[in-house]
């Protein structure tokens, strides 16, 4: 901003004026209004009282307040809410954003110092924000010699992916999935493969030696405990039947697949630590050997890109885990019922009594379910971040060894405890469970 | 043993004097002389004992004999390693001294002696470092340990030690191109 | 690329399977120092140690000032050891000058030497910890040692280079409560390191990352004339302190601790070891000191010695460092060279590395007790 102002002309005064009337005049008419066409096609509008949303209608809601009910109701129903909002990308980024600033607070009272304090009013919880924005206006570098359509892609493929993996994860019953797929399990592993690619292509891209190495550690890594992963996972489908996310879930409605495979869940939690990149297992991003990995060269918002993507991804295996092991969204009701007298009878405040037709938005029974997610999710990650205060870095041979002898072994073993359990006729159909 | 520990203020009694280099009047530590007596009987002339003090032997040797005085202090004398290499410019006397200060790990006899052998290289007033006659042959084979602390030597004042596997720069840039730093004619800027 | 190169720079001809890396100064894991490494896949073939980045002339610049105007100078290499560092300097010059340190001072010596030692040791514990990537066992370390600084402070006006040993003995007393100070914060102190066994050296991941690693034999631990704990963890008990005690040593009972192994995860445990030794230290120490006394012999401006020439040498904390002075008769010494623990066991780090995995590299290069800037004076 100078803080000398020109020398003020009228002419230029008026002329400045008209230059932005008529850009605005310009943009609204060629790209404003085609847009809203767009969208208005693709929406599904709302059938409020037997007649078609108009935006004439749309606007009213601003006076009556209570003919908003049914439009945010037909809003929360559309295909948009459930990417954008819950259970799809907004609800995932919210508990990521959640997951950095509570790991970097209980990392530092383990490990004797405060972590955030200053930013925000309360023990630093606007950090994030800040370095949010701090990311967003960084320089971003490009080595000179890298390959660039790729080296920009890398971490919007990253995010796109993770993003992809957080829509097949069911958040609670009846349907709250982005992707309701039969075949999900599958769908979840297909989406997990593509993780070391995105990998080796930003390592390779960036045409430098440490993301060489990074990016090969990473590849290594993530190939190596696909297989643990995918093969701990086998027993609960056996015993469920079924590939669906939601299915499972609804099969443990009266215990959790914890209880009879637990060698199982053990395998896919340090499986899982290893395709997140987590401590201990975080050799890609070795600092002390390989500056940062595969990272090095990412600065800016395209490091801000792949921290999102990476905390989307841990979200994403925390809850299926939770769906997987611990229930899913099982859990007794503890959400009380929406008040029956404001359904039918409205809110009283002294002469007025305000009615909300279409309440209750929505149901006690998904809110139920949503509680009880969420805090097996929050459990889940604590037990993700709290490694990370108590262990070093592993070697890569090491991580080799165990990825590939010992955890396959014991997820063969979790597996013939599935077997067995299945035909002993304890669980799975049939059964006496 | 029977030396004392501290300081070795045994040969002079007042504050002033300046413990000498040179033989003593008074009687020499038992031990470290029964040490350069058997240097003496060996080598006879071609080592000098300069100084025998508790705890600590001066000898100096030319450098075409410094080789086997080596030698025949790391296998008669069980001095195992050395623990410092120290060049020191003497232009008034035309040489560059280099000092060897050897101890012992494994003969707990020794573990409080240091053995300071000495050997010098002429100096040269333009030096050329590596292309001159300052030369000297390189106790490596002897004493490993003095692999990296010939290579400072060589840099710092110009002496080339020749059998050494790696006669390169170690503390100073590599596009160093002025006088040796610690010889007497380098000046610090500005003082 | 045919003009002339300038000296010192050669061109390199790209191997098909070997990678140099340059493990760098603007490396988070390297330290002020320089490694060339040559890379077949995981394997390390060569390491090629290029110190020198903290070179600032220490002992040319010491023949220009005179004796008492060198402290501040000479302590510099490790500024959070700096005691240590000046220890062998000022036995030297009290013995050219043939001073006399009075009781009282001594004691006080060891007890800032041995504070020092733990201090010093745990920046190296801290930085050890991160190297291999476990973050609390950076703050941990870098939090506890707070306590002995600030007694350090309370001591000798400074928390790091505190320029506290003079020739004859100490700059100035220490203040009236100082034996209650210092007790209670090595009584926490001790209890403080008493846990890091249980997060670092029974940390199973700890473990099967420095067990075996970088193995270094008695025979060539004294071959390659290592000192210190690297020397100690390889099974030879050469502790400075008992074998040639200075000051007042020879009345405190110095336990020294060693390890068979060799091998990083050793190296890494015998300082720590140490710093317990060092707590007992300080508590015989005080409790043995005179309680009144002189600190320091009056010296006369511009002190100067006869045609001599000293090497003293004391423990610190990378190992043995040693001071030759040559003395001309002048107030300025005519050379003055410190061998340093640190510059003495660079030998082992080309040694050990051949052979290696490139994981193991930071695991033990470090575990040496290698301090860069102290190597490079």
């Amino acid at each position: 901003m100078s803080a000398i102002a020109p020398k003020f002309r009228l002419g230029y005064f008026l002329k400045s004026i008209l230059d932005n009337t008529f850009w605005g005049i310009i943009l609204l008419t060629l790209v404003g209004i085609p847009l809203v066409m767009m969208l208005l096609f693709y929406l599904e509008l709302p059938v409020i009282n037997g007649k078609l949303l108009s935006p004439y209608l749309a606007f009213t809601t601003l006076a009556d307040p209570s003919r908003q009910i049914p439009l945010i109701k037909s809003l929360m129903q559309t295909d948009f809410f459930r990417i954008a909002a819950f259970p799809g990308f907004g609800f995932a980024a919210l508990v990521a954003a959640g997951t950095i600033f509570v790991e970097r607070k209980m990392l530092a009272k383990l490990q004797l110092r405060v972590g955030p304090f200053y930013c925000g009013k309360i023990e630093g919880i606007l950090q994030l924000m800040s370095d949010g924005i701090k990311l967003l206006s960084k320089e971003i570098i490009i080595p000179a010699k890298a390959d660039k359509p790729i080296f920009w892609a890398a971490p919007v493929l990253f995010v796109a992916t993770a993003a992809a993996f957080v829509s097949l994860i069911p958040a609670a019953g009846n349907g709250w999935v982005v992707a309701n797929v039969d075949v999900g399990i599958i769908a979840v592993f297909a989406v997990i493969g593509f993780f070391p690619v995105i990998t080796v292509l930003s390592s390779w891209s960036a045409n430098s030696k440490f993301p060489f190495i990074g990016g090969i550690r990473a590849l290594h890594q993530m190939v190596s405990f696909e297989i643990p992963l995918i093969l701990s996972v086998l027993g609960v489908v056996i015993l469920t039947g079924t590939l669906n996310l939601t299915e499972i879930v609804e099969s443990q409605h009266t215990y959790w697949w914890i209880v009879f495979l637990p060698i199982g869940a053990i395998v896919f939690f340090i499986a899982m630590l290893a395709e997140l990149e987590r401590i201990p297992f975080d050799l890609p991003e070795a600092e002390s050997e390989i500056v940062a990995g595969w990272l090095t060269e990412f600065s800016g918002m395209m490091y801000g890109l792949v921290q999102l993507g990476s905390y989307l991804k841990l979200y994403a295996f925390a809850a299926l885990f939770v769906v997987l092991f611990l229930g899913g969204w099982n859990g007794p009701n503890v959400w009380p019922p929406f008040p029956a007298e404001i359904i039918e009878k409205g809110i009283e405040m002294g002469p007025i009594t305000a009615r909300f037709p279409g309440l209750p938005l929505l149901d006690q029974q998904m809110l139920n379910d949503v509680l009880w997610f969420v805090i097996k999710v929050v459990g889940v990650i604590f037990f993700i971040l709290l490694p990370r205060g108590v262990f070093p870095r592993i070697r890569i041979d090491l991580l080799l060894h165990i990825g590939w002898y010992k955890l396959i072994g014991l997820s063969f073993v979790n597996i013939f405890i599935a077997l067995g359990l299945l035909y002993a006729g304890v669980l799975g159909p049939g059964g006496i469970l | 043993m029977s030396t004392e520990e501290t300081k070795p203020a045994a040969p002079a009694e007042s504050k002033e004097t300046k413990p000498v280099a040179k033989a003593e009047p008074k009687e020499l530590p038992a031990f470290e002389k029964s040490i350069s007596d058997k240097l003496e009987k060996k080598f006879g002339s071609k080592t000098t004992i300069e100084f025998v003090k508790p705890t600590r032997i001066r000898v100096k040797v030319n450098k075409e004999n410094v080789l086997e005085v080596a030698k025949f202090i790391r296998d008669e004398l069980h001095f195992d390693h050395a623990e410092s290499v120290s060049g020191v410019d003497y232009p008034s006397k035309k040489e560059i001294e280099v000092v060897y200060h050897l101890g012992s790990y494994t003969d707990p006899d020794l573990a409080k002696q240091i053995l300071t052998l000495v050997t010098s290289a002429t100096r040269e007033e333009n030096p050329n470092p590596g292309n001159d006659s300052t030369r000297l042959p390189s106790l490596r084979e002897i004493f490993y340990s003095v692999e990296f602390h010939e290579r400072e030597c060589f840099e710092m004042l110009g002496v080339f030690f020749e059998g050494h596997p790696d006669n390169r720069r170690l503390l100073l840039p590599e596009d160093w191109a002025d006088l040796p730093p610690m010889r007497k004619d380098f000046k610090i800027k500005g003082r | 690329m045919t003009a002339q190169l300038p000296p010192g720079l050669e061109i390199e001809k790209l191997d098909e399977r070997i990678m140099t890396l340059n493990v760098g100064p603007q490396h988070p894991g390297s330290g002020h120092m320089r490694l060339i490494v040559k890379v077949d896949g995981d394997y390390i073939v060569s390491c090629d140690p290029d110190p020198g980045y903290v070179h600032r002339g220490e002992e040319k610049m010491a023949e220009y000032r005179n004796y008492i105007t060198n402290i501040p100078h000479l302590e510099r290499p490790v500024i959070h050891d700096s005691c240590n560092v000046l220890y062998p300097y000022c036995l030297g010059v009290e013995e050219i000058l043939g001073l006399e340190v009075p009781e009282r001072a001594k004691y006080l010596r060891v007890i800032a030497s041995e504070l020092n030692r733990c201090v010093y040791t745990q920046y190296w514990l801290a930085i050890y910890g991160i190297f291999l990537g476990h973050s609390t066992m950076f703050m941990w370390p870098a939090g506890d040692r707070e306590f002995l600084i600030d007694a350090l402070e309370k001591m000798t006006g400074a928390r790091v280079t505190h320029a506290y040993f003079v020739p004859g003995g100490i700059r100035n007393d220490v203040p009236a409560n100082f034996e209650d100070m210092v007790l209670r914060r090595v009584d926490y102190f001790e209890k403080r390191i008493k846990e890091y066994a249980a997060i670092f050296y029974d940390n199973p991941i700890l473990i099967s990352r420095t067990r075996d690693a970088g193995v270094l034999s008695r025979e060539d631990a004294i071959r390659l004339g290592t000192t210190g704990s690297t020397l100690r963890a390889s099974g030879v008990d050469f502790d400075l302190r008992t074998k040639e005690p200075y000051d007042v040593y020879e009345e405190l009972d110095v336990k020294v601790n060693t390890l068979k192994a060799g091998d990083s995860y050793a190296r890494s445990k015998i300082p720590w070891l140490d710093m317990l030794e060092s707590c007992n230290i300080i508590r015989q120490a005080v409790q043995k000191m005179p309680k009144s006394g002189s600190v320091r012999v009056k010296l006369k401006p511009n002190p100067k010695g006869g045609n001599t020439e000293v090497y003293k040498r004391v423990e610190s904390g990378r190992g043995s460092l040693g001071c030759y002075i040559v003395s001309d008769s002048k107030p300025e010494p005519y050379r003055v060279k410190m061998s340093v623990g640190s510059f003495r066991n660079l030998i082992c780090m080309p040694y050990l590395l051949k052979g290696e995995k490139l994981g193991n590299m930071p695991a033990v290069y470090w575990s040496l007790n290698y301090w860069p800037v102290e190597a490079d004076r």
